[in-house]
């Protein structure tokens, strides 16, 4: 009973995010050695971690581009594979990531949270997303979701000494255990109706037909159910609207980016590629979802006054409408969706940021007022908030419009008009608050005429960038939606 | 014998079984008993002085030998004070708790190769859950007494005790590299052939380990911070009495035999002989547990106790490491040729 | 297989017996004269004030969440120290891994201070 050395090509950049996340952490930990004064530990912001982060991230971004080549490798005996949709979906969470340094670090500094933890657990969970994004087999699923999780638990729990931080990280994690619960027990009826936990025999199983068709509608439900707590989408949306206000922005900005990636890959890697015999099933759970989550992520957006609150109730929308694209259980729709996340993350990883950005030490810049006559403080930082709200609430030119358009195409394509018409209808519900938004920033007045204070110039630039790429992506939206049709016509054609 | 078989039929099997377990609890009871008059003879000596030495038995003093009976006729007829803050359940069930696992550890100790009650293979594997229970007795008697003093105590105790067992369990770890078994039978044949060939050679380390863990793990002095008169008058156990007093004394030196004895199975070649020609035997696992005995005692006479960081930094700072390094180590020698020294 | 742990039943049952028994005895044979002053708790001689079940340092809960982990650690190197013979350099390896990055993390505690009990 030897076992062969597993080829360990494919899995390079998780390798190399473990060891440096690892590394990240020890220089953390022989940072604070020898130091009696523990305030000023506190106190002083460490750059290595942020450095060391950045030059991970983009080691690893070098690595995916440079060994991505559009087929499929399988590695430690069929429960890690490599292949275009990882690829792409990888490049995506690394800059994911490197943004959410980029921009947290004036706020962390700010905040004495400009430490190896922060980053060390920001590595931890992009670790997390690229095993669960390459997972084959229903155990490195739960691997990545699991290490993915309490990363992100721990990260909202960072500022300890923050009531409403702690109590968003106790929901999260309680919630999070039990919606890990539900997933586990829904998995454990699959792998005992099907004898495996691999997802290409499982499905090869399910298409031979199955006994016992109770059991298999038993563990849909939970395994979807569990699904909808991570996705975090109606009527398992309850922890969203919490955690996002109640984190540190910082971490609300990683959490209402880059996990949405790699929901999105357990979703299709379980729904698509393991469950996709029984895709009759799944259609309506994920119909019934993603219109609840439309309905209440539109609905409730429209009262709230907090703006990471809004853009909670924004997030259970859009996941809403990712749904809908899955749930068509055709190639299109999962193109469609995959553009869908991927813009949703740019736009996100933008509306955060700007967050961030005008964020100081002792001010949140959380309430939606703080927002009102930003134009005559700051007219750029506005006609980018602008640019991004317009782009979310789905309007043309920007890319939003471009995103849901490929996700109705693909459902009127696949026969549910019906779903279609209520996803517009609720739309344009959504738009309304999107628009308040901008409404406030240019034709309210402010409340105080004070200048946004001067924040770092990388990122500054940085946002820029990506306001601009809202518009650019929307002016020529066909290269990258190409490639999101390629890349899942190449993994699952 | 099988006319007994006959007459009990299926009910032989139970009954033949209960005499056994008699058969290793009586003297196992007896030794303990033994084990505190040895314990005030031995330390009485190396303190010049006599120790126990007037009750015997039939006029005849025996060097106190009758002392153990004595004490524990005395504490029979001592009242069992439950106080009023207290749990009363819990209260009575912690000893339970604790002697329960002291004892029922025997049931797989093999005394030669052929006298082991349950001959198992995952034998070690009981004997590590097993002996963890034993910390429950230790909690829930401190948290159910409702003192301060019993709770301080059993605080500290279970720290100490859950602290040590990691290095314990890690020295364990290199004894079953060695041997490639969980099975303690399969561990003691596989130190055949002169005390050279043993675990404690070539598992130096964790020999060390094991043996200091073994005492801190029994909260026996230098480690009795749990006990520590001098500030928390007894521990956990500060508002027990009589009989239910005297059966966390048992538990007690119940689990130091234990551990002597699992430590000459493991790196002391058990029942084997130490010189190739002489014969094995439970002669020579009864040397080596007396022997380890002596140790604990020894101690006990010589050191001072430590104090609770002084004892925290030993067991997370030094034992950790020190085994995990010598584990990585063995694993190592057994990836090259040079595996066999290891064995 | 399974007749081999029946005698392990028995021990056990036998253990709760010997802690049961002789608590029996001592509460036949012993007095029983309890008065208010006797059953209070043991508190050097004061009366006893407020409840014994307070709080306490958080080091202790500390010193059980890494023996969790720690124990679970040994729980996974058991199984493994028993076939490694046979499952090469692989199996070697792999838990080295396993191992480095438990240190990891044992390491950081360390520094961090959660093992200093001053």
């Amino acid at each position: 009973m030897t076992f062969p050395m597993p080829d360990l090509l494919p899995a390079a950049p998780e390798i190399l995010v473990l060891v440096m996340a690892c590394v990240v952490l020890m220089f953390e930990a022989y940072a604070v050695r020898g130091q009696a004064d523990r305030s000023e530990i506190v106190a002083r912001p460490r750059v290595a971690g942020y450095v060391l982060t950045l030059l991970t991230l983009l080691a690893a971004a070098g690595l995916t581009a440079f060994t991505a080549n559009g087929v499929s490798a399988t590695t430690f005996s069929g429960m890690f594979v490599d292949d275009a949709m990882a690829d792409l979906l990888k490049l995506m969470t690394y800059l994911a990531g490197i943004a959410a340094a980029i921009y947290s670090r004036q706020y962390l500094a700010d905040r004495a949270l400009m430490r190896g933890e922060y980053f060390a657990l920001l590595l931890f969970a992009v670790l997390g997303m690229m095993v669960m994004i390459s997972a084959s087999h229903l155990l490195t699923l739960y691997l990545g979701l699991e290490l993915l999780s309490l990363a992100l638990y721990a990260m909202v729990a960072l500022r300890r000494d923050d009531a409403v931080a702690v109590e968003a990280a106790m929901k999260y994690f309680v919630l999070g255990a039990l919606a890990s619960g539900l997933l586990l027990y829904g998995m454990s009826m699959l792998y005992g109706l099907t004898g495996t936990l691999e997802l290409n025999k499982m499905a090869a199983t399910l298409a031979g037909g199955v006994d016992n068709p109770v059991v298999l509608a038993f563990g849909l439900v939970f395994v979807v159910a569990g699904l909808g707590f991570k996705l975090g989408t109606a009527p398992f949306h309850m922890w969203v609207p919490d955690i996002y206000h109640g984190a540190p922005t910082a971490v609300t900005l990683f959490i209402g980016s880059a996990p949405k990636l790699a929901a999105f890959a357990f979703v299709i890697r379980l729904l698509a590629d393991g469950l996709q015999p029984a895709h009759a099933d799944w259609q309506q759970m994920l119909a019934v979802m993603a219109v609840l989550s439309l309905a209440i992520g539109n609905l409730a957006a429209i009262m709230q006054t907090n703006i990471k609150r809004m853009l909670a109730y924004s997030t259970i929308a859009h996941m809403g409408f990712l749904l809908l694209g899955v749930m068509t259980g055709e190639l299109n729709g999962y193109g469609a969706a995959l553009y869908y996340v991927v813009t949703y993350v740019i736009m996100s990883l933008g509306a955060f940021g700007l967050i961030l950005h005008l964020a100081r030490a002792g001010f949140e810049a959380d309430a939606l007022d703080d927002y009102k006559g930003l134009n005559s403080r700051a007219p750029w930082l506005a006609a980018l908030m602008a640019i991004l709200m317009l782009s979310m609430a789905g309007l043309p030119p920007f890319v939003g419009f471009y995103a849901k358009l490929t996700v109705l195409q693909a459902l009127v394509g696949a026969g549910w008009i019906w779903l279609a018409v209520v996803a517009v209808l609720f739309s344009l519900v959504g738009a309304y608050y999107y628009l308040r938004v901008v409404k406030l920033m240019y034709f309210d007045t402010p409340h105080s005429h004070e200048p946004v204070l001067a924040t770092p110039g990388d990122a500054r630039l940085l946002l820029s960038v990506n306001g601009l790429g809202v518009l650019l992506l929307g002016l020529l939206p066909q290269p990258l939606l190409a490639l999101c049709l390629e890349a899942m016509r190449l993994t699952y054609g | 014998m099988e006319l007994f078989q006959d007459l009990l039929g299926p009910a032989w099997t139970p009954v033949w079984t209960l005499v056994k377990i008699v058969a290793i609890v009586l003297p196992l009871l007896t030794a303990v008993a033994y084990l505190t008059w040895a314990e005030r003879k031995v330390i009485g000596w190396m303190q010049v002085r006599m120790g126990p030495n007037r009750v015997g038995f039939f006029g005849f003093r025996l060097w106190g030998l009758g002392q153990p009976i004595a004490d524990a006729v005395k504490l029979l007829t001592k009242e069992i004070i439950i106080p009023s803050g207290a749990s009363r359940g819990l209260f009575l069930f912690a000893p339970v708790l604790a002697i329960a696992p002291a004892m029922a550890a025997w049931a797989v100790i093999p005394f030669t190769d052929r006298l082991v009650l349950a001959n198992i293979d995952a034998s070690l594997l009981y004997i590590l859950a097993i002996t963890s229970m034993g910390v429950y007795g230790v909690i829930v008697a401190g948290w159910a007494s409702n003192s301060k003093y019993a709770f301080l105590g059993s605080l500290r105790s279970a720290a100490q005790i859950v602290s040590y067992e990691i290095a314990m369990g890690f020295a364990l770890v290199g004894v079953l590299m060695s041997a490639q078994s969980l099975n303690l039978v399969e561990i003691v044949k596989g130190q055949e052939g002169g005390f050279w060939h043993w675990y404690w050679l070539p598992l130096f380390p964790l020999f060390l380990v094991y043996l200091i863990s073994g005492v801190a793990e029994t909260n026996r002095a230098p480690f009795d911070v749990a006990e520590g008169e001098s500030e928390i008058v007894a521990g956990f156990h500060v508002d027990y009495s009589g009989m239910a007093f005297a059966v966390f004394f048992l538990a007690e030196y119940a689990n130091m035999i234990l551990i002597s004895t699992l430590t000459s199975l493991m790196f002391l070649g058990g029942w084997l002989s130490p010189i190739p020609g002489l014969p094995d035997g439970f002669v020579w696992l009864a040397a080596k547990v007396s022997f380890i005995l002596l140790l604990f005692l020894w101690f006990r006479a010589t050191f001072p106790r430590y104090r609770y960081d002084q004892i925290m930094r030993l067991g997370w700072k030094v034992f950790i490491p020190v085994t995990l390094f010598w584990i990585l180590l063995v694993g190592l020698m057994m990836q090259t040729p040079y595996g066999h020294l290891f064995h | 297989m399974l007749e081999n742990y029946f005698p392990i039943l028995l021990f056990i049952l036998v253990g709760l017996a010997i802690g049961i028994g002789p608590m029996l005895l001592g509460w036949v044979l012993a007095p029983n004269r309890p008065d208010a002053e006797k059953l209070s708790p043991y508190e050097c001689g004061f009366e006893a004030f407020e409840d014994a079940r307070m709080k306490f340092d958080v080091r202790y809960y500390l010193v059980a969440i890494l023996f969790i982990l720690f124990d679970l650690e040994i729980a996974f190197l058991f199984p493994w120290a028993v076939v490694l013979e046979q499952i090469g350099a692989f199996g070697f390896w792999s838990m080295v891994v396993f191992l480095a990055i438990l240190v990891v993390g044992f390491v950081y505690e360390w520094m961090k201070g959660a093992l200093e009990w001053e």
